[in-house]
């Protein structure tokens, strides 16, 4: 059938199985393969897009279901060159490792931010339940997303990694190369 | 503690500067081994078995092949050579080289849930997801063996022909039971680890495509690109004529050093000619793909009245699962590290590893190393309660020293600062909180460890490194590793920036690419900023020493005196750009890269006797932790308030990474602590989705402080250590001695899940007096 | 994996999805799919036909005098976030706290939870707890069942064949009330080891519990009300030693069953554990709104 929808600002109109999950729809036949399969049960966050507005696991919603309705993924948050202050955030950190997580845990993180579901780092924690990373531990996580929502988040680093500089000191609690205990 | 030795100063080594793959990472544009598409491409999946142990009577595929859409659906008839051997080195001739078979798709018998049937390749998922559903397997249901105590028992069903023992290891040293007869205390107790996934984000998942030549060629998430031989013999071909390129890999932990869909994409590619791509799902790779051994530990250990070390008895029995793979090296690391970081005068290790129908065991972040930081650690609680001391007192008494052997008969060759550790930990955790409410408690533990970093020493380690600089003055890394998140190729980019001083955004790697990159080994066993690190690094100096000969003519300066920058060389007042340098060296026949090997240090080779005693690991990496949990004394909920995490790291490359490796691994180890189990009942898989299989989520980690101790010692590339898996091992023991201390309750048996603490606190009196 | 083929409708009434339901035994309906997606890509349903009921005008709450009613497609954010609906039904807003993540809870709803009838239901703690009207629409029209009739075993409900929940009637007690919800689990996100949501109200002292209002989830076949643990606290005085017996009476009460994961002796104990906190929660809000 065909499904028509806005994705990341361009309209589209595909045709898909109605059997297929949006997930399928967005990395098979949109090309969008910034969005991951990491379990399809719902449980990981991996999938998760912005469907108007509000984050959803793309492996649980069927591509019909978002007939008329605007979808944003990840791919779409750098702009003008710049990554999005919490993309900036996240790399900075070492919010990122293997990556896999990344994409959906920044969507979700930013719907928090933006409802006001962020206000202390144990809140920040639970709305990112359900957001599954088996790298980090989650806490540069957790601290990426309080500087976004704190607004300290740099609007100028470049989305190209080609372009971009590394900050030796923008890299977190560790950044000076301390000798000894205790850094 | 040791001064810090940095022979190239410290421009970037040191600096915990943001990851060049990041930047891609965070936007979704890396393509992931899923994310990769040919045209006219096929799709693979595969009929999983039904049944833990089977014989297999018939394999219907006619329905399978009569969907539209399929191209193919093969059995182990089809595949070229279906058996895969493997060496089982251990103390035990039954088994011994090149001996353990396993199969590429079952072949008469299923040996566990989920193995591998039948292989599909369609033209699109829905009809390979239709013809699995319409593969009937005729099944003639065996008795399953589920229990590693009676693997061994005459009457068990044997799983392979050789028998159920797997492998052994049997270590004695001292005079064990007059080492008993001589100590003040004697503590015993038998502990217990579960069967765990690794649970990374990425499923398994690859392409596959015959290339010019011949060349069967795999795109595929793994950390071993020479897996590519494996390939090669399972398709009779020559070693040659397959090759393996892993893009970045969303994690690894173990769970992709044995292979996963490369052999399906290979047959499919070579027997069809058509591109093909297969994904595992979550449920698949739940519940087929290998796991952490369970292990049952029994441990007598004896002190002196100062709560010395006199004596160790310690014996271990590992479940294997249902195919040998790496299994027996397992065991070795579990031998190696039973005693922990302590000196102990009379020890003897009995450690076997046995087949079973559980799903096959192996390789995984601590890699046999830190199941037995449950008992060892353990044991020095225990004995530290029994004979009054401080629990980090009686573990200051006994750590090992440089120059002390480990009971397998390794010197420990580098400084062990886990006093440094252990002063620094204990100081930082300060004042235990207060409990937040009536009928919680809260209690501390501490843990320390040992775990050794690079592959066993007579597999005869290397990595070799491509470096080069372009006309413009751009610098490339050629190297076949596998990057499986941790960091890998971007700690490459800070060693050779540091040396030849172009700043790393101007550096380009190429990695993961077994055909047109130099191989560099595995990314496993805590090796690769090891071994890779210093193959960058050597290839960087001798890069760095042929261009200052060339630049020393054209500064009119030593060679000494020339210094790498951003930029190009300088030396005596005047400078040189990149491109005039090499232009000058392409003059005088100097090339503008080197190819560079590092060679892990020789021991000697390891035999199958029993008297067998040698240096197992190049080195170890050391750290102490410690953590603050709340039990709830009515539901047996452990809430984690606080971790701190120290390791000697030798010299953090880059401290961001470090940080990275140190909190992941504790968040995996807290998870292996409380919740994480794979449940079978009678050899079936109870634990096949992300529901059922609990990995930690933010809210259960607590903050996790890394404490990074740099003694300037260890053999990587400037004395770093490596420590990607170490972090692992002690979040177990330590939060198993927090709850002792919040209840009084000693727990055994991970994970110590609610229903286990409250079970425990019921049969010791309901917690109260507790706190 | 993924679903296998289906077919699909979006009726735009409830009529033309109970025309399209009731002509095709395999069909489902399908509310916001967050459990039941997930079980058609587990293999775990395979419907024929799947009816979206997207369309339908079944959001929205709407207050009567002792009661609040809500639309059957109220998704679970709603509930938990909506300022509204946390001051009139602030159980319902509590629990749905503890359903899934963030995202189910932005695409579930209410009449699809209910309707699924998960043994371990929060929501279908909320709904027994408060009490009230499912309404459930049929090719004859409309009929109401007490809620306390709702659940009719292991995922089943009063909803029958070619019927669809269309919204809930929750009567929310007054001023001398209070909730209590609590909630044990193996981890953020799981399922329920055992949850209690409590509703108690005061006698006219404000010294004692008049009657308090006990469900469970977690420990049946369905979601269900522990009366035992009600008589306990009725007219009493919500002080330790009752909590304590309550915890007793209310795992004596329930009689789950044992799984590979957790034993059902684990289970009565939780069971009582949550019982006594959501009574306890339920009766110190009451006090204090007293």
């Amino acid at each position: 059938m065909e499904v028509g929808f806005t994705l990341n600002g361009k309209a589209r109109r595909l045709d898909v199985p109605a059997h297929w999950t949006l997930l399928r729809m967005l990395r098979d036949i949109a090309g969008s393969t910034d969005v991951k399969h990491g379990c399809g049960e719902g449980v990981c966050g991996a999938c998760a897009v912005l469907v108007d507005g509000v984050a959803m696991n793309s492996c649980s919603v069927l591509a019909p279901q978002v007939d008329g309705a605007t979808v944003e993924t990840v791919g779409g948050l750098a702009a003008g060159g710049k990554l999005h202050p919490l993309q900036a955030e996240m790399v900075m950190r070492g919010g990122v490792q293997c990556g896999f997580c990344t994409p959906g845990m920044v969507l979700s993180a930013l719907e928090a931010v933006r409802i006001g579901a962020a206000g202390s780092d144990e809140e920040i924690r639970h709305s990112l339940a359900g957001n599954l990373c088996r790298c980090t531990g989650y806490g540069k996580i957790v601290d990426a997303v309080a500087a976004y929502r704190d607004g300290e988040a740099p609007d100028d680093v470049p989305a190209d990694a080609g372009e971009h500089e590394h900050r030796p000191e923008g890299g977190g609690s560790a950044a000076s190369p301390g000798v000894g205990v205790g850094h | 503690m040791s001064d810090v030795e940095v022979e190239a100063g410290s421009r970037i080594v040191g600096a915990g500067i943001a990851r060049h793959d990041a930047v891609e990472k965070v936007q979704g544009q890396t393509v992931y081994a899923a994310d990769f598409a040919l045209p006219r491409m096929l799709h693979a999946m595969l009929k999983r078995s039904d049944y833990a142990h089977a014989r297999l009577r018939g394999v219907d595929v006619s329905a399978a092949e009569a969907i539209d859409g399929v191209v193919a659906v093969y059995t182990a008839a089809d595949v070229p050579q279906n058996t895969v051997w493997v060496d089982v080195p251990g103390q035990t001739l039954e088994v011994g080289a090149l001996k353990a078979r396993s199969n590429v798709l079952a072949d008469e018998v299923v040996r566990y849930h989920g193995e591998p049937v039948a292989l599909v390749a369609a033209e699109s998922e829905d009809a390979a997801l239709a013809a699995v559903d319409a593969i009937v397997v005729d099944y003639e249901p065996l008795p399953v063996v589920d229990d590693p105590e009676h693997a061994l028992d005459d009457d068990a069903p044997d799983l392979h022909e050789s028998g159920n023992l797997l492998a052994h290891w049997e270590i004695e040293e001292g005079e064990v039971e007059a080492g008993f007869a001589g100590a003040a205390a004697v503590v015993e107790e038998e502990y217990r680890t579960q069967f765990i996934d690794h649970a990374y984000l990425e499923p398994e998942a690859g392409v596959a495509w015959r290339d010019t030549d011949g060349v069967i060629t795999i795109r595929a998430a793994t950390q071993v690109v020479e897996h590519f031989r494996d390939v090669a013999r399972i398709l009779e071909l020559p070693d040659n004529k397959v090759r393996l390129i892993t893009p970045y890999v969303g994690g690894g932990f173990g769970g992709k050093e044995d292979m996963t869909v490369e052999p399906y994409l290979g047959i499919v590619a070579a027997l069809t000619g058509r591109p093909v791509r297969m994904v595992w799902s979550r449920q698949e790779s739940l519940t087929a793909r290998q796991n952490r051994h369970a292990v049952r530990m029994r441990y007598r250990t004896g002190a002196d009245a100062e709560g010395r070390l006199v004596a160790m008895d310690i014996d271990i029995l590992s479940d294997g699962g249902a195919y040998a793979l790496l299994s027996a090296l397992v065991l070795l690391y579990s031998t190696t590290c039973a005693a922990g970081p302590y000196r102990c005068p009379n020890v003897r290790i009995s450690a076997r590893t046995v087949y079973t129908n559980h799903t096959p065991c192996s390789a995984m972040r601590g890699f046999g190393g830190m199941q037995v930081a449950l008992g060892y650690e353990g044991q020095m609680d225990r004995l530290a309660r029994e004979l009054g001391i401080d629990p980090l007192e009686i573990r200051r008494r006994n750590f090992v020293e440089r120059g002390d052997r480990l009971p397998i008969g390794q010197e420990l060759e580098t400084v062990v600062e886990l006093p440094a550790l252990v002063e620094a930990v204990g100081e930082r955790a300060g004042e235990r909180p207060e409990p937040s409410g009536p009928r919680r408690a809260v209690g501390r533990g501490y843990a320390c460890n040992l775990q050794s970093y690079g592959r066993c020493i007579w597999l005869n380690d290397w990595s070799s490194a491509w470096v080069g600089f372009e006309l413009d003055g751009t610098l490339v890394i050629r190297i076949a590793v596998p990057d499986i998140g941790g960091g890998q190729a971007s700690s490459l980019i800070q060693i050779a920036s540091e040396v030849l001083g172009v700043p790393p955004q101007r550096v380009t790697i190429h990695i993961g690419d077994s055909a047109l990159n130099p191989l560099t080994g595995t990314t496993t066993a805590t090796r690769q900023l090891y071994m890779s690190g210093n193959a960058v690094l050597k290839a960087s100096r001798e890069l760095r020493d042929a261009l200052a000969g060339v630049a020393a003519g054209l500064l009119e300066v030593d060679a000494e005196r020339v210094e790498f920058g951003p930029d190009g060389v300088s030396g005596g007042g005047a400078s040189v750009s990149f491109e005039k340098l090499l232009a000058a060296a392409a003059s005088v026949d100097v090339p503008w890269h080197v190819l560079a090997t590092h060679h892990a240090p020789k021991g000697i080779p390891w035999q199958a006797d029993e008297s067998w005693r040698g240096r197992v690991f190049p080195d170890f990496t050391y750290g102490c932790h410690a953590v603050d949990v709340e039990v709830d004394l009515d539901t047996g909920g452990v809430r984690l308030l606080r971790y701190i995490a120290g390791h000697d790291v030798g010299r953090a490359i880059n401290p961001v990474s470090v940080e990275g490796q140190i909190e992941g691994a504790v968040a995996m180890g807290l998870g292996y602590a409380l919740s994480e189990r794979i449940v079978f009942e009678e050899a079936q898989n109870l634990s096949t989705t992300f529901s059922q299989y609990l990995i930690p989520t933010a809210v259960e980690m607590p903050r996790i402080e890394s404490l990074v101790l740099e003694s300037g010692e260890g053999m990587g590339p400037f004395n770093a250590r490596g420590i990607g898996e170490p972090p692992i091992g002690p979040p177990a023991p330590a939060v198993a001695a927090a709850i002792h201390d919040a209840c009084g309750v000693a727990l055994t048996e991970l994970p110590f899940t609610p229903e286990r603490v409250a079970t425990a606190i019921a049969v010791a009196g309901g917690g109260d007096g507790a706190g | 994996m993924f679903p296998r083929p289906f077919d699909y409708a979006r009726p735009d009434s409830v009529d033309e999805a109970l025309a399209a339901l009731a002509a095709n035994p395999g069909a489902r309906p399908l509310a916001g799919g967050q459990s039941l997606v997930p079980m058609m890509s587990l293999g775990l349903a395979a419907p024929d036909l799947l009816v979206d009921l997207a369309r339908l005008p079944l959001a929205g709450s709407e207050n009567g005098g002792g009661s609040v009613r809500l639309g059957a497609l109220t998704r679970h954010r709603e509930l938990e976030r909506s300022a509204e609906l946390a001051a009139r039904a602030p159980l319902a807003s509590e629990a749905a706290r503890f359903i899934g993540n963030p995202r189910v809870r932005n695409r579930g709803t209410l009449g699809g939870s209910l309707s699924h009838a998960d043994p371990a239901s929060e929501l279908g703690t909320v709904a027994l707890a408060y009490g009230g009207q499912a309404v459930i629409a049929g090719a004859g029209g409309e009929r109401t069942v007490d809620l306390d009739e709702f659940f009719a075993g292991f995922f089943e409900t009063a909803v029958g064949a070619g019927e669809l929940l269309t919204a809930v009637e929750l009567d929310v007690p007054g001023a001398g009330s209070g909730h209590g919800f609590h909630e044990v689990a193996g981890r953020a996100d799981d399922f329920a080891t055992a949850a209690a949501a409590a509703v108690l109200t005061l006698d006219g002292t404000g010294a004692a519990c008049a009657t308090v209002r006990l469900a469970l989830a977690g420990v049946g076949d369905r979601p269900l009300r522990v009366e035992a643990g009600e008589a306990v606290c009725a007219g009493a005085a919500i002080d330790a030693p009752l909590l304590g017996r309550l915890a007793d009476a209310v795992a004596d009460a329930v009689s789950p069953e044992d799984d590979a994961f957790i034993s059902a002796g684990y289970r009565k104990r939780v069971a009582g554990a949550c019982a006594a906190r959501a009574v306890e929660s339920a009766w110190t809000r009451a006090r204090e709104a007293a």
